[in-house]
């Protein structure tokens, strides 16, 4: 018996033996990532981090494609080819809902990761990062930070809020949140008006301004990293869609202070300057770094760095022989197509409009990569600066501002040599710039803000009608999420 | 010492031995029938003597005169125990055993007979899901068990079956039960990453499983601790019986072919209709806005000079081959017993090149070393080939997909073909779709499918090893150690190629991906078990025990774009770009510790607690205990039961509640906040891409369960009822965050709360046993009620999306889970023919696609805008006006049937439930006023002001009136249905013809599954989830295809 009670003691203490092993197996950490505690240990990651807000603001869903694509759309000058909603359809005919997933739910989810990038760097810099990067490439960080999240908020406020124009920012604007959140519990904040929300955005693009470095080492990083030039650049846009014209001119001044052409950036920084000409930047064998493109979103073939299935701009707008995009969106042939102040040989029509023969159909090709659509997506380029100071000036000056003239017809004769826009009043000059925008902007992304920035009724166009500013879907609605999770929130 | 004295005795011992006098015994054993059995033992009492019968039941022992009885024991029959009189001859009549006395069921580490378990678990013989014609054994348990609820989600082979027991037991994480197989666990669900189905539980040939358990409530599951709360399936596969060897073969033939195909307008239909639309559209018909000869679509004449007349179903259903083959040899003698088996089984699907392939072998060996050590093991390699050519739309998150041949099917015109006259394929030049032909609107259809599923191929193929080893200790007799060592590796193939002449490959000129999935795991258990009886009366059983569980998951792959030259069609041909595909990285490791008590008193009390302590390398390293207690009360064992004895042949009570909790579905890494890499421009990125939760813990569930069982005529009744409730807390939710505060994913967190409660009863009936006919009737009925109590809080709602894109699916408090959420709709406007839906107080406004001047989208019955109080323009939509309806069946079950009348068996399964909602989002596709074509049921639509109709006025382009963009309540449909799920008529050779031919047994059957569906449901099928095993999203029927019809004939012979 007490043999057996022996075994049975021995047999057990080897059972819990043969158990009590592989502890260290219990403490899995991920291979494949980091922790966010050591995110800002070592420069490299500071400045990794940098770059991955902008590879945020380049997501398909924002400007690596979508945003400046429902900006063409919404507007006159095209028509939808294949009726789906996953690519743009409702937008398209200008009646998106809340719950439309491809649209206004993950333009506004993108958006506003874009922003919590951006914050959760800012607080992390001030925790850890200025410390390890030291403070000078800290505040050139930082002021790239604001600017994203600059332009990040601009953005949304052009299709989720009404324009600044109707009734000076004091409509709802946007939930402003200023601090990175890494976890749950923050969902509720209400709307800032429009006005407060573009004083942020000032406050940041000022600081960017002041922080960001003058210029890089390389043209590839002039046009793909924020510069002093960049923050410049972008509140042209902001205060003219403000209908700040006097800012407007402070600020495109300094990027073009001359009286009379060439324009070119002269601040010390990168020397922004139009190209010869436009199919340099655009078309078949496109330079995408040059000092004309002040700020575009760089795209490779490798998986994750490129906008993606059915977001690429060369996908919507592109159909090119055998292969190239999807052709989603014709040109509207009643559109700006239609407009003869637009020169049957002016190189963006020569060059940037693609016709089937088979179909009849005209395409903007301004993105003529095929698959997987590696154009550069534009953000920013020194044509917009100029045609913004042009018309701040047409606005501010009564009669026929010699500048702003100036100005219009730099954008129009690198492309229509022969053609000099002329104007005999005021109301002419503003007209010729908002036409000139129009075609030079095609496919870019700006027409339908430049609309609804002088709250101006949304043409018509194929089978759908006019928007005028006081109808349903003149703006977006509130994504639905944001609605049902965040309970300050307001629907348009 | 010891050992002298041990010689010595047993030399005494074999001096008297020989010294007794001996005497021989002789006779012959039978049945009851009077048919001689073999093999029976017959043995002296005191053990020392043995002999057993031979082929003619005879048999001849010699033993001493001291030997007053003997004993006869065989497997099948009940033991006799005989006192030898002064005769020689003996014949003995073996009765068969009362099986249902001897049932035992699984219950984790252990076995125990089913009448002293206390807990809730019911048993699926083998020969239930076997010669059936699915992929896996799971897709065949619908209505065989109380509590499991089957759905078979669509109609592509080898889709894990949405498997419930006792209901939805989470929201987030998976609701699939923990399924272990001879001990060891194994992977459930989907894995393959193509658009064919990967069930990993089609690794086991349903035709090598002995029993099947389904264990339901706290006592039954605890043991298995934080991997319990959506119950324990426990597989035993087959062992070697006592006896020489047999050789089972079984081989079917079988055909499938697709039930319930909408249908849609022919081509002149088409035509017609889609010009009335296009002429009722005010915007498109600027020319000629009033009349009626506005002609948008055109037939287009075929290759034989007549209108082209396309019914596209035909291009994408087939009738499906199928064949299987399994052949078994086993066997066991005193020591050893082996069961080898091999099976082939080669299946076609309904849609074309849909096929499911799977090769596999298996071998089970245990063996008695000497009394006290026993070793053995199982290894079973199978491998298994998914293959379908193109996305048939109907797998989880493939609703959308314009490549889906689901709605490819009705959404194609019918007045264009699949190719040109010339016998090229139909692709338009203008844009990567089917040419349009006469038509004059550029779109038509999506894809060409016939292109896609001529030359495009996603296939996954599936090697699984699953095998354990184990050595078991019986020191002394009532101490049972035992070690076993298990390993399950799966893996997983993909592999796809897209043509770039059209369809998805067409963007990037070609398209190929191929992945490798490596899912390892290895599982030890030690377990120490004590029985022990004392005084007669007290049986005490304990088993404590320790197991470590580790799994990895790696996965890399390629995907390759841009293909060198058209002829190529492997990934290892020439390409332009290289993308890496289907990176995985995952380990996880769980250390549990558990025991288990067991006690009854004279077989009339019995109690049982279970407990496990659980460590998860997944969980921020914080150990939990998990337990289960029950009892249960033999009331036919009591003396003041009395008279009741002769009404009951069996009465029992049961009680159980206990504390389990669920893992299954949360990251390996879920609490950690993650930065990974990118690229922005080729250069290295570091982003925010992963919010985590560093104090998350488990999901427990506390289980209730109350159970009585009793048998009226001597069991011919038996009923088990049991009332169970669930209340589940902690319930990891990915609590969705506001957009605006800018988190990548959605945070895990214990939030929320919710239950299950119900009824569930089986009865089993022998209405008729008689020698030449007899008939058993199975009636299983499960009553359950699930209810969200609490969400986070703040958090309203969770809401789930059909593939990402439509949202008819809310999860809030005070509904069940994945309630489905629409808005109300009240038919047709008489006046005008606009649709007409409610608003959230009940106010009825009228819809307008494409509205002229002076009309609005969006108005009141009496024209004017709809407004809001303040005047703004509204609309109808979801967040403000929809409904919520249950999407979760509150009754199912099954009426299983089989008569056995001389050699022929018949058997019939209904399966049945109700009180549920499904939403039939294909139906709103069937009514989409784009170019897409359109069920029959358009022809009765409005035409003028006073028709009284179900479909609107048709104006071109309309997707909302039809609920394409705004889900309604015109696509939603009660999802009751009573199904005749299998039929199957066999016929047994009779006994002297096949002996002749040296054949055991031979038995020809022919059998149907889904044969036949009654309901009022207007889709193919209400059985069927476009969203898989997705908790949250139940009850949705989206461009999916449905389950198919099958007829299968077959021989099963024994050797």
């Amino acid at each position: 018996m007490k043999n057996i009670v022996k075994q049975i003691i021995g047999l057990g203490f080897s059972v819990l033996l043969l158990v009590s092993c592989k502890k260290e197996l219990l403490t899995a950490v991920p291979q494949t990532s980091i922790t966010d505690a050591t995110a800002f240990d070592s420069p490299e990651r500071v400045l990794n981090q940098v770059r991955s807000i902008y590879q945020a603001l380049k997501n398909g869903n924002f400007y690596g494609g979508r945003y400046q694509v429902y900006g063409d759309i919404r507007a006159d000058d095209f028509i939808n080819e294949t009726t789906n909603g996953v690519t743009g359809f409702d937008v398209w005919n200008l009646n998106p809902l809340g719950t439309s997933q491809n649209s206004v739910k993950n333009l506004w989810s993108q958006a506003y990761y874009t922003i919590n990038l951006c914050n959760l760097f800012i607080d992390g810099m001030a925790v850890k990062g200025t410390s390890v990067v030291g403070t000078t490439l800290s505040n050139n960080y930082l002021g790239e930070a604001r600017l994203v999240r600059a332009l990040s908020y601009y953005s949304l406020l052009q299709y989720y809020a009404r324009p600044y124009a109707d009734g000076n920012g004091s409509k709802p604007g946007l939930p402003l949140r200023l601090t990175g959140i890494k976890g749950s519990g923050f969902s509720d904040l209400a709307r800032s008006t429009v006005a407060q929300v573009y004083t942020q955005i000032l406050a940041d693009l000022d600081f960017a301004e002041t922080n960001l470095p003058a210029t890089y080492t390389s043209n590839e990083l002039n046009t793909t990293r924020a510069h002093r030039n960049t923050a410049i650049a972008l509140k042209t846009r902001v205060y003219l869609s403000m209908q700040n014209y006097a800012a407007v001119v402070t600020e495109g001044t300094k990027l073009a202070g001359q009286a009379a052409a060439p324009f070119k950036a002269a601040n010390g920084g990168v020397q922004d300057s139009l190209q010869p000409n436009i199919t340099t930047i655009f078309g078949a064998a496109p330079v995408y770094n040059t000092t004309e493109s002040i700020f575009s979103l760089p795209m490779t073939s490798t998986a994750g760095d490129n906008p993606g299935t059915q977001n690429q701009l060369g996908f919507y707008f592109v159909r090119n022989g055998a292969s190239l995009g999807a052709a989603e969106y014709s040109m509207n042939p009643s559109g700006i197509l239609a407009n003869t102040n637009w020169s049957a040989t002016d190189a963006r029509r020569v060059n940037l409009v693609y016709l089937n023969a088979s179909t009849g159909k005209r395409f903007v090709s301004k993105y003529q990569n095929p698959s997987p659509y590696l154009d550069y997506a534009p953000v920013i380029r020194y044509a917009e600066v100029l045609l913004n100071l042009a018309e701040a000036l047409a606005r501010n000056n009564t009669g026929v501002d010699a500048k702003a003239l100036a100005l219009v017809n730099a954008v129009r004769k690198r492309s229509d040599p022969a053609t000099t826009i002329t104007a005999a009043n005021q109301t002419e000059l503003i007209n010729a710039i908002l036409l000139e925008r129009r075609i030079e902007f095609l496919g870019e992304g700006l027409r339908n803000n430049d609309i609804m920035r002088l709250l101006q009724t949304i043409p018509a166009k194929g089978s759908v009608p006019a928007k005028t500013p006081s109808e349903t879907g003149y703006i977006w609605p509130i994504s639905a999420d944001e609605l049902s999770l965040n309970r300050l929130m307001t629907d348009n | 010492m010891r050992k002298l004295i041990f010689i010595l005795s047993a030399v005494l011992f074999t001096v008297l031995s020989a010294a007794g006098q001996n005497r021989t015994i002789s006779g012959k054993v039978t049945d009851e029938k009077g048919t001689p059995v073999d093999g029976v033992s017959v043995a002296s009492s005191d053990g020392k003597h043995g002999t057993s019968t031979g082929k003619d039941g005879t048999f001849s022992i010699s033993v001493p005169a001291t030997v007053k009885t003997l004993v006869f024991t065989s497997v099948a029959h009940e033991t006799q125990t005989k006192a030898i009189g002064a005769q020689s001859t003996m014949n003995i009549v073996m009765r068969a055993k009362d099986t249902k006395l001897e049932e035992v069921v699984v219950v984790g580490y252990g076995t125990q007979r089913k009448k002293d378990f206390t807990g809730s678990v019911a048993t699926v013989k083998g020969s239930a899901v076997a010669d059936k014609p699915v992929q896996s054994f799971d897709q065949a348990l619908a209505g065989r068990v109380t509590g499991v609820q089957i759905t078979i989600p669509n109609g592509v082979l080898n889709t894990p079956p949405v498997f419930r027991i006792r209901g939805v037991s989470s929201i987030s994480l998976s609701s699939y039960p923990l399924v272990v197989v001879d001990g060891v666990p194994t992977p459930t669900g989907d894995f393959s990453s193509t658009n064919a189905a990967g069930n990993a539980l089609a690794s086991i040939n349903p035709n090598d499983i002995e029993t099947i358990d389904v264990a339901k409530d706290a006592a039954a599951t605890a043991i298995y601790g934080s991997r319990a709360a959506n119950g324990v399936v426990y597989i035993t596969t087959k062992k070697g019986k006592q006896g020489k060897a047999r050789i089972n073969y079984n081989v079917s033939f079988g055909f499938t072919s697709a039930y319930g195909i909408p249908e849609v307008l022919n081509a002149q239909q088409y035509t017609d209709y889609k010009n009335m639309a296009a002429t009722n559209n005010q915007n498109l018909n600027t020319t000629n806005p009033s009349g009626s000869g506005y002609t948008k679509f055109i037939m287009t004449n075929g290759p034989d000079g007549r209108p082209i007349d396309t019914r596209w179903a035909d291009y994408i259903y087939r009738q499906g081959f199928s064949q299987d083959h399994n052949l078994n040899v086993s066997g066991a003698n005193e020591t050893t017993s082996y069961y080898f088996s091999a099976g082939y089984s080669n299946q076609e699907g309904i849609v074309r090149t849909n096929d499911f392939t799977r090769k596999n072998i298996l071998m089970n060996v245990d063996s008695r070393f000497n009394s006290k050590i026993t070793i053995g093991g199982k290894i079973s390699y199978s491998n298994e080939m998914n293959r379908i050519n193109s996305s048939s739309g109907s797998l989880n998150g493939e609703g959308f997909g314009t490549a889906g041949a689901g709605r490819l099917q009705f959404v194609t015109a019918p007045n264009i073909s699949p190719y040109r006259n010339d016998g090229s394929y139909n692709i338009s030049t203008a844009g990567n779709f089917i040419g349009a032909m006469n038509n004059t609107i550029a779109q038509v259809g999506f894809y060409n499918p016939v292109v896609l599923f001529d030359k495009n191929r996603s296939n996954s193929e599936t090697n699984h090893i699953q095998g354990n080893v184990y050595l078991q200790i019986k020191p002394v007799k009532w101490l049972t150690l035992r070690s076993m060592y298990g390993i399950d590796y799966l893996f997983v193939d993909n592999e796809i190629f897209q043509t770039p002449i059209h369809g998805d490959g067409f963007a990037p000129i070609g398209s190929a991906t191929s992945t490798l999935g490596k899912y390892k795991r290895w599982t030890w258990s030690n377990t120490a078990q004590v029985d022990y009886t004392f005084k007669q009366k007290h049986t005490v059983s304990l088993l404590v025990g320790g197991e470590q569980d580790r799994r990895t998951s790696t996965g890399f792959g390629l995907n390759r774009q841009q293909i060198s030259d058209p002829v190529y069609t492997v990934i290892q041909a020439g390409w332009g770009i290289n993308n890496s595909s289907g990176s995985v990285y995952g380990e996880n490791y769980l250390l549990s510790y558990f025991g288990r008590f067991r006690y009854d008193y004279n077989k009339k009390y019995f109690v049982t607690f279970n407990l496990r302590q659980d460590e998860y390398s997944a969980l921020p390293f914080q150990k939990e205990t998990f337990w289960g207690v029950s009892g249960g009360w033999n009331l036919n064992n009591e003396k003041f039961w009395g008279a009741m004895k002769n009404v009951f042949s069996s009465f029992k009570l049961t009680g159980s509640y206990g504390k389990v909790g669920n893992t299954g579905g949360i990251g390996d890494y879920a609490s950690y906040s993650t930065y990974g890499s990118g690229l922005y421009g080729g250069l290295p990125t570091l982003v925010f891409n992963q919010a985590g939760n560093n104090v998350l813990k488990w999901e427990t569930s506390y289980k209730f369960d109350l159970g009585i069982n009793f048998g009226l005529f001597n069991d011919r009744i038996t009923v088990e009822a049991d009332y169970f409730k669930n209340n589940i807390s902690n319930l990891i939710l990915n609590v969705p965050q506001a957009p605006s505060v800018g988190l990548p994913t959605s945070v895990p967190s214990n939030v929320g709360k919710m239950y299950n409660k119900g009824v569930e009863i089986a009865v089993n009936l022998v209405p008729v046993q008689k020698k030449n006919f007899t008939w058993t009737t199975n009636f299983t009925y499960t009553n359950i009620g699930n209810q969200v109590t609490e969400l986070a809080p703040g958090l309203a709602e969770v809401l789930t999306a059909t593939s990402g894109l439509e949202t008819v699916n809310r999860t809030a408090v005070g509904h069940s889970v994945g309630s489905l959420w629409l808005v109300r709709s009240a038919g047709v406007d008489p006046a005008t023919g606009s649709r007409v839906l409610l608003n959230s107080i009940g106010n009825r406004v009228l819809y307008r696609f494409a509205p002229a001047a002076g009309q609005f989208n969006w108005s009141n019955p009496d024209g004017t805008r709809y407004n809001k109080p303040d005047g703004s323009a509204n609309t109808i939509n979801q967040t403000a006006d929809a409904y919520m309806y249950n999407a979760i069946p509150k009754f199912y079950g099954g009426l299983n049937n089989n008569f056995r009348y001389k050699n022929f068996d018949l058997d019939i399964l209904l399966t049945y439930q109700g009180g549920n909602y499904v939403y039939y989002g294909s139906w709103a596709g069937l009514h989409d006023q784009r170019f897409w074509n359109n069920h029959v049921d358009v022809l009765n639509a409005w035409k003028k002001p006073g028709d009284i109709a179900s479909v609107p006025r048709p104006v071109y382009g309309d997707n909302v009136s039809n609920g394409s963009a705004l889900p309604m309540t015109y696509s939603l449909f009660k999802g009751d249905f009573i199904k005749l799920k299998n039929a199957s008529l066999g016929y047994t050779l009779p006994q002297d013809l096949v002996s002749k031919a040296r054949i055991n047994s031979a038995r020809f059957y022919v059998s149907g599954q889904n044969l036949f569906i009654f309901t009022d449901y207007p889709g193919p099928d209400p059985e069927v989830s476009s969203n898989g095993n997705t908790t949250s999203a139940p009850g949705v029927d989206r461009n999916t295809i449905a389950n198919g019809r099958t007829i299968t004939v077959g021989l099963n012979i024994t050797f």
